[in-house]
């Protein structure tokens, strides 16, 4: 036995899921021991097939709703930070739940490991159910832990189903385990990287107790967990009895069929974009709370035919506690392809997943092998990974045609704004408030429309903040506003970003109230798209005493400054009563540039209530006329000489004469466009150069301060905010703003659209 | 006065139904007429008061109660073409109606709608943010007052305000009013002094449940239709006294009863999605009437597939509920609609070269293929003309006649594409459709806690008795009755005429186990006092059901209502609740899913007030005539055989009590054919029901 245990399992290989992070082969190494039902091949009518894919479909679903009514924790009721995926007997999905999308291939690589590395010892049999959250192997971070349950039918293997739910804490030297300050993994929670839970039907105890003793919050993971458990059972008897009615050949052929259909679209749908290569760049700064490092994510998409490849290169070393392993970058990368192409397939993305290739180096920040620190990925890096997966998708989608151009997505915000509260509540009793408030969310502008102001997450499906009445009944403290960021100039674009969120509370008949967990970003880092503005900032500040007696303080434009320093990643804060938290949930970046925004828009915004006439003026140069029967109405003159005169601003002179572009030209994003191998602007015609040079060498390019576009992009951390710049890249005849970007001085402009 | 009359008006007919207490039964259908469908309404019950041998005035007069059935605020909400509604609430919340919690756009959306963030946008506001207006008060989760509400330096930017947006209508709702409403009603009472024709509701009356989200919204939906449906009820009451009626009028809300027109016209909200709820109360008190304890109620219409349960009796009640993607809490009939109806698309996917059928339909405009309204598109009616379950001849009693050929075009090409014959590709559209609503019914039952196997499903609405024989038999349901026989396409309007007056009462409380008898009883009481000062003397005359809701602490998407009838509260009684609410957790959940180590929550007490009863479905005479046999020449492709069968079509209105009709056969009544496929029997029953035997194809199926 022990000699086949050296024979099986992945520990020798180079991806082997316990150094670096755990990434299958084509083909898993199995012992003879464990048969696996394969399916003799047979044909299905197609009455029969679409009979059995709804039945398949609907099981998943039901698996999402039975954890969502029998779990207790908010994070898997409201903020549904769970999934449920059917999967093959090899551990490659059919059939992903409408939860987290970046769960994505989460439960298929912990499936896979189980089976390289438990298929001898402990075996894996009928009734069986092994839990695993170790990142290394296939979660985001240690809190999002899978089951999987092996369904046999006979004495094969037939298929798996398998949830994966955020516990509330499991863990590690932050309550909630989002341990921003841990250096490494010995700081992090523990990590299991594949255990049998449950055996032969029954909750192994000893088992059930290894997991359960790390949380502080063992009475709510516990209850969760057995509800995870059940569900999934549930789950799996339904597709057995599936199974018994219809036969194992037929049910795996339907399988099949819907994996392969899944392919087969998504290349369809890549087929009317041109080849190429596209990058996205991120930057963050501390990689622990006590450091003032910047540091760099990159992620780099190439178009091969109907095949796309990821890298991760030009990200910096792992470092502190802002890293991620595989799984949460590949998830986020197929949970932005997935969605913005093939969103129809309503969850049968497994074939798709399989047109996606990686490429990666590990030990980089989104990709770090052990023993980095991973924990906080889930409200950070992960989401950074998502934030840039779209970009690349997005770029790439805007050069293919109208179609294509149709399915871009909003760019998700660059973190997920928690605040995590903890404390002892006016009776004595212990609490730990992981805020739902940024479930609100924002989506970016895209090529056809706005983005949405609360439009959520696309990538968290159908998740929802707490009420106010509900996190004040439930935890001591009080909300003095949860509302729009107003300010007009984050996320301003031709298709405006969705606006953020400014929530301010304060402890409320609390013993003792602390912040465990808080965001301060130095600088914006929410890119905009196509020449859009950025977005917003993930700040918070603290009031000290200033709502004591509950004089409501004016803080109709935000605050930026007044309060106490924090620094960017705060732990620990103490709060009394009277002390105010001010905080904000960034806006998304807009897509195109703003002074190209409709004036019609504009006016909507203002008659809307959503922007001041002054702010429309400020930042999209439109000029509102009050009329007689106090209406506002556009000055259509007034407004085309404010826009001419700011374009003039940009260049330093005026603009110069427009021509037509042939209407054969390649639209490339907002204003660029390719025609006979040479890059235009295609707001005024102008040719740029050759396209074989990265457009923005050829493009009037601005370095200016990284606050330049708002006043809400002043930084509390200005010795981080100076190493930065934002730098603006034109058309040098007409002024209009090509593209944006967001970059560490010292860095080289990034190659971010590359036709092939 | 023995006559009870229920009036639903729908989308195209105006159905009118009078019982009176000999058991008698009288159904009359006019076309509806819009925008003001008061006409159609006289239309149907001149043509009722005919049949009946009287004339309009004289069966006003003899009217006990006249029940009516409205969309009208369903449809304000819908079509957005409500009140302009001005929303007062607490400084610093004034965006929670537009960020929806982040959640408006995936709110009572498909699951393809949900997958696809291009489409997931929320919904067009009802009250745009400039007409929100934010006033200076707090109050805390205690109800302590924090910031006093200043009425005085409130009352002149009020006043401007109003004369700025000049509201119809005015919502207030603000944090914490479920713990003291009293901010809340010094607003009403000073938007009163200002303007005292403008509508206002009030979110601690409205629904006062935790979550200031939703009861905003059900305060703002309540004002939205609070002015037209007012003036409309007005309207109507007085058309309808004018014209002989002396009794009030009643009107349907969504818990399944019937409330008095003045109370209606208060809150209007009760009676949003009224709809759907006629026919599951008509089935309720047929239920009741019958004895039968679980029953699967399906009305499956010309484009709807509506899905509710009855147990014991009493039609299933829920609290959350969307309607144009705004969500609130209402205690409401929970009926779900499923996209499974006649209307439903069916199309070819290239990709898993398979069949499916829906989301999508084809709703009324265009419609099927087969109406010949310019419908391209295969749907499940077209699915029914091709194999012959409908005969285009006879179809609403031959009215209006189907197009077969138009039909038979619409599934060609999907049957080419699929390498079937047409008959074939039709019968895998029934299918497909019966399945997928046998597997939704399926999972609303697990849901609650049954196996479907242990239900009678009633099928009514145009097209529920067409397609019973398929989905009933899949879901493994013993028998199918089809109720009131032809009454089954008027079984809203007699839901209607049989319901109850229903009011409910809701309030919040925060009490854990182990329950203490005092804070119950108070909690208990509380409610009590305030359900009848609202009621008055309609309180006394009610009889009151309490319950409590109930979950394991931190359970927010849990609610377990627990009856708790109107005994002692003592400690017994507090062992009895929570004994209960464990028996009941398991029933749904299983067998040690109970939590010991939990304490239980009862975070609300719903009281339900029943006053007036509405008629109870007495035996009929059933004629003993000859069964008339209307062809003998016709063939119909059975799905499950395969190949077309030699069908007898028979009227359904000569069936007798001593008939018993063997499958394969097509019974047809005017408004709607029950299908028998073979293996399968049809009788009568004393009520003038219709049931339909299922064979043993259902008990494999129900395993």
């Amino acid at each position: 036995m022990n000699m086949q245990s050296r024979d099986f399992g992945t520990a020798n290989r180079h991806w082997d899921g316990v150094h670096r992070s755990y990434i299958p082969g084509a083909e898993l190494v199995l012992p003879d021991a464990l048969h696996l039902h394969q399916g003799a091949e047979t044909k299905v009518d197609p009455v029969t097939f679409e009979v059995i894919r709804y039945a398949l479909i609907n099981a998943n679903l039901e698996h999402s709703r039975l954890i969502q009514r029998l779990s207790v924790s908010p994070i898997v009721m409201v903020a549904r930070d769970f999934q449920t995926s059917i999967l093959t007997e090899v551990g490659d999905l059919v059939v992903l739940g409408p939860n987290v999308q970046y769960f994505a291939n989460a439960q298929s690589l912990a499936t896979k490991w189980v089976m390289e590395n438990r298929a001898v010892s402990p075996g894996i049999r009928a009734g069986d159910m092994f839990l695993s959250n170790d990142p290394f192997v296939g979660t985001a971070h240690h809190q999002d832990t899978n089951l999987m349950l092996p369904l046999f039918i006979g004495d094969e293997l037939f298929c798996w189903v398998a949830n994966t739910l955020h516990f509330a804490d499991v863990g590690g030297t932050s309550p909630g385990s989002f341990c921003i300050g841990a250096e490494d993994a010995w700081s992090d929670p523990p990590a299991f990287p594949g255990i049998r839970i449950v055996e032969g039907g029954r909750i192994r105890d000893d088992m059930e107790q290894v997991f359960l003793r790390q949380s502080r919050l063992r009475v709510t993971v516990q209850m969760d967990l057995r509800a995870a458990i059940s569900a999934a059972q549930t789950t799996a008897r339904g597709i057995a009895q599936l199974v018994e009615r219809y036969g194992a050949d037929t049910v795996k052929q339907v399988m099949r069929g819907m994996m392969a259909a899944s392919a087969e679209l998504f290349r369809e749908r890549l087929a009317s974009i041109p080849d190429g290569r596209w990058s996205a760049r991120s930057y963050v700064e501390s990689s622990v709370p006590s450091d003032r490092g910047i540091y760099r994510y990159q992620m780099n998409l190439e178009k091969r035919g109907a095949q796309l490849i990821v890298d991760n290169r030009g990200t910096d070393p792992q470092a502190g506690a802002i890293n991620c392993t595989f799984a949460p970058l590949s998830g986020s990368f197929l949970a932005s392809a997935v969605q913005a192409l093939v969103p129809d397939l309503a969850g049968c993305f497994g074939g798709a997943y399989s047109c996606v290739e990686f490429d990666l180096e590990s030990g980089l920040l989104n990709c770090a092998q052990h023993p980095a620190a991973v924990s906080p990925s889930g409200a950070a890096t992960s989401e950074i990974a998502v934030n840039l997966s779209t970009i690349l998708i997005s770029k790439m989608l805007s050069c293919g045609d109208d179609a294509a151009r149709s399915r871009m997505i909003g760019v998700p915000q660059p973190a997920f704004y928690a605040h995590i509260y903890a404390g002892l509540d006016a009776k004595g009793t212990p609490f730990v408030n992981p805020t739902s408030d940024n479930m609100i969310g924002s989506q970016g502008g895209t090529a056809t429309a706005d983005g949405i102001d609360a439009g959520g997450s696309f990538w968290l499906l159908g998740a929802i903040a707490e009420n106010i009445e509900q996190s004040e009944d439930a935890y001591p403290l009080l909300c003095l506003f949860r509302r729009f960021q107003r300010g007009g100039e984050q996320g301003a674009g031709r298709h405006r970003g969705g606006l953020g969120t400014e929530i301010c509370t304060m402890p409320w008949h609390a013993r003792h109230f602390q912040i465990e967990l808080a965001t301060n970003e130095a600088f914006v880092r929410a890119n905009g798209l196509s020449g859009g503005n950025p977005g917003g900032m993930g700040a918070t500040r603290i009031l000290r005493g200033q709502g004591a007696d509950f004089a409501f303080p004016d803080l109709s434009a935000g605050v930026t400054d007044g309060g106490d320093v924090i620094s960017p990643k705060a732990l620990g804060l103490m709060l009394g009563e009277g002390d105010m938290t001010w905080w904000s949930c960034a806006a998304t970046g807009g897509y195109g540039d703003p002074l190209l925004r409709s004036p019609q828009a504009c006016l909507a915004d203002v008659t809307g209530g959503m922007f001041s006439a002054e702010a429309v003026w400020q930042v999209y140069g439109v000029v509102l006329v009050e009329q007689p029967d106090g209406s506002l109405a556009i000055d259509q003159q007034a407004t085309g000489d404010c826009r001419v005169a700011r374009f003039a601003d940009r260049l330093g002179r005026q603009p110069g004469p427009r021509k037509d572009l042939s209407a054969a030209a390649r639209l490339v994003g907002d204003c660029l466009a390719i025609h006979e191998g040479h890059w235009h602007c295609a707001n005024c015609g102008h040719d740029l150069g050759e396209a074989e040079q990265p457009y923005k060498a050829l493009a009037h390019e601005r370095r200016l301060p990284i606050d330049s576009f708002a006043p809400g992009f002043e930084s509390p951390h200005p010795d981080l905010a100076d190493a930065m710049e934002l730098r603006e890249f034109l058309c040098g005849n007409c002024g209009v703003r090509l593209e944006t970007e967001i970059s560490l001085r010292e860095d080289d402009v990034l190659d971010d659209i590359r036709l092939t | 006065m023995t006559i009870f009359v229920g009036i639903d008006v729908g989308g195209t007919f105006t159905d009118c139904v009078a019982a009176d207490l000999g058991g008698g039964l009288h159904h009359a259908k006019a076309l509806s007429t819009k925008p003001d469908p008061i006409p159609g309404m006289l239309a149907g019950l001149t043509v009722l008061a005919e049949g009946m041998g009287h004339s309009l005035g004289s069966l006003l007069q003899n009217t006990g109660r006249l029940a009516h059935g409205t969309t009208i605020g369903t449809n304000m909400v819908v079509e957005r073409n409500g009140a302009r509604v001005g929303l007062l609430c607490t400084q610093g919340h004034g965006d929670a109606i537009l960020m929806m919690r982040g959640a408006g756009g995936f709110a009572g959306r498909s699951m393809q709608e949900i997958f696809s963030p291009a489409t997931s946008r929320p919904p067009h506001p009802l009250v745009p943010r400039s007409h929100i207006l934010e006033v200076a008060e707090r109050i805390d989760r205690n109800g302590d007052v924090v910031l006093p509400l200043d009425t005085a330096t409130l009352r002149p930017r009020l006043e401007q305000w109003i004369a700025e947006h000049r509201p119809q209508a005015i919502a207030i709702a603000l944090v914490w009013s479920i713990r003291n409403s009293a901010h809340e009603r010094a607003l009403a009472q000073l938007v009163r002094e200002i303007d005292p024709e403008i509508f206002i509701s009030l979110s601690s009356e409205v629904s006062p449940r935790l979550g200031e989200f939703e009861r905003t919204v059900a305060s703002v939906i309540n004002a939205y239709v609070g002015p037209l449906s007012s003036a409309y009820l007005g309207r109507l009451h007085q058309q309808m006294r004018e014209n002989g009626l002396v009794e009030s009028l009643l009107v349907m809300q969504s818990n399944g009863g019937v409330v008095d027109v003045g109370a209606a016209r208060a809150r209007p909200l009760t009676l949003i999605d009224s709809g759907p709820t006629g026919g599951l109360s008509g089935a309720a008190a047929l239920a009741r009437a019958l004895g039968h304890s679980h029953v699967i109620a399906t009305d499956m219409g010309g484009t709807s597939f509506d899905v509710g349960l009855v147990l014991g009796g009493q039609p299933q009640v829920a609290d959350e509920r969307v309607i144009g993607q705004y969500t609130y809490l209402l205690p409401h009939l929970d009926v779900r609609s499923i996209a499974c109806g006649g209307g439903s698309i069916a199309t070819f996917n290239p990709h898993t070269r398979s069949l499916s059928v829906g989301p999508a339909s084809a709703g009324s405009q265009p419609g099927p293929a087969s109406y010949g309204r310019g419908g391209k598109q295969a749907t499940v009616t077209d699915a029914d003309v091709v194999l012959g379950l409908l005969r285009p001849e006879a179809f609403l009693d031959g009215q209006m006649a189907l197009d077969r050929e138009a039909a038979r075009a619409a599934i060609a090409p999907l049957a080419e594409a699929a390498g079937l014959s047409i008959e074939q590709a039709a019968a895998g559209i029934l299918t497909i459709n019966n399945s997928n609503a046998a597997l939704l019914i399926r999972s609303r039952t697990l849901e609650e806690g049954h196996d479907p196997r242990d239900f009678i499903v009633y099928a009514f609405g145009g097209a529920g008795a067409v397609h019973a024989f398929g989905y009933a038999e899949e879901l493994g349901a013993q028998s199918v009755l089809v109720p009131l026989g032809n009454g089954a396409s008027t079984l809203s309007a007699y839901g209607i005429a049989a319901a109850d007056t229903i009011r409910y009462f809701e309030s919040e409380c925060r009490l854990n186990s182990p329950f203490k008898p005092e804070a119950l009883q108070a909690a208990l009481a509380q409610a009590e006092t305030a359900a009848r000062a609202a009621l008055g003397d309609e309180a006394e005359a009610s009889a009151i059901e309490r319950s409590l809701l109930l979950r394991y602490a931190g359970q927010y998407f849990q609610s377990i209502s627990i009856p708790v009838g109107d005994g002692v509260v003592d400690e017994a009684f507090c062992q009895r609740l929570l004994h209960d609410f464990e028996v009941e957790y398991e029933r749904l959940y299983g067998e040690g899913a109970r939590i010991v180590f939990q304490s239980v929550e009862a975070f609300a007490v719903r009281l339900k007030l029943v006053g007036a009863r509405g008629f109870q479905p007495g035996q009929r005479d059933t004629a003993n005539g000859t069964l008339v046999v209307r062809d003998e020449g016709h063939k119909v492709f059975w799905p499950a055989v395969g190949e077309w069968l030699s069908t007898i079509v028979y009227d359904g209105e000569t069936i007798g009590l001593e008939d018993q009709i063997e499958g394969p056969a097509l019974v047809e009544l005017p408004h709607t054919t029950v299908a028998v496929a073979p293996g399968q029997s049809l009788r009568s029953d004393r009520f003038g029901n219709l049931v339909l035997m299922m064979g043993s194809r259902a008990q494999e199926n129900g395993k």
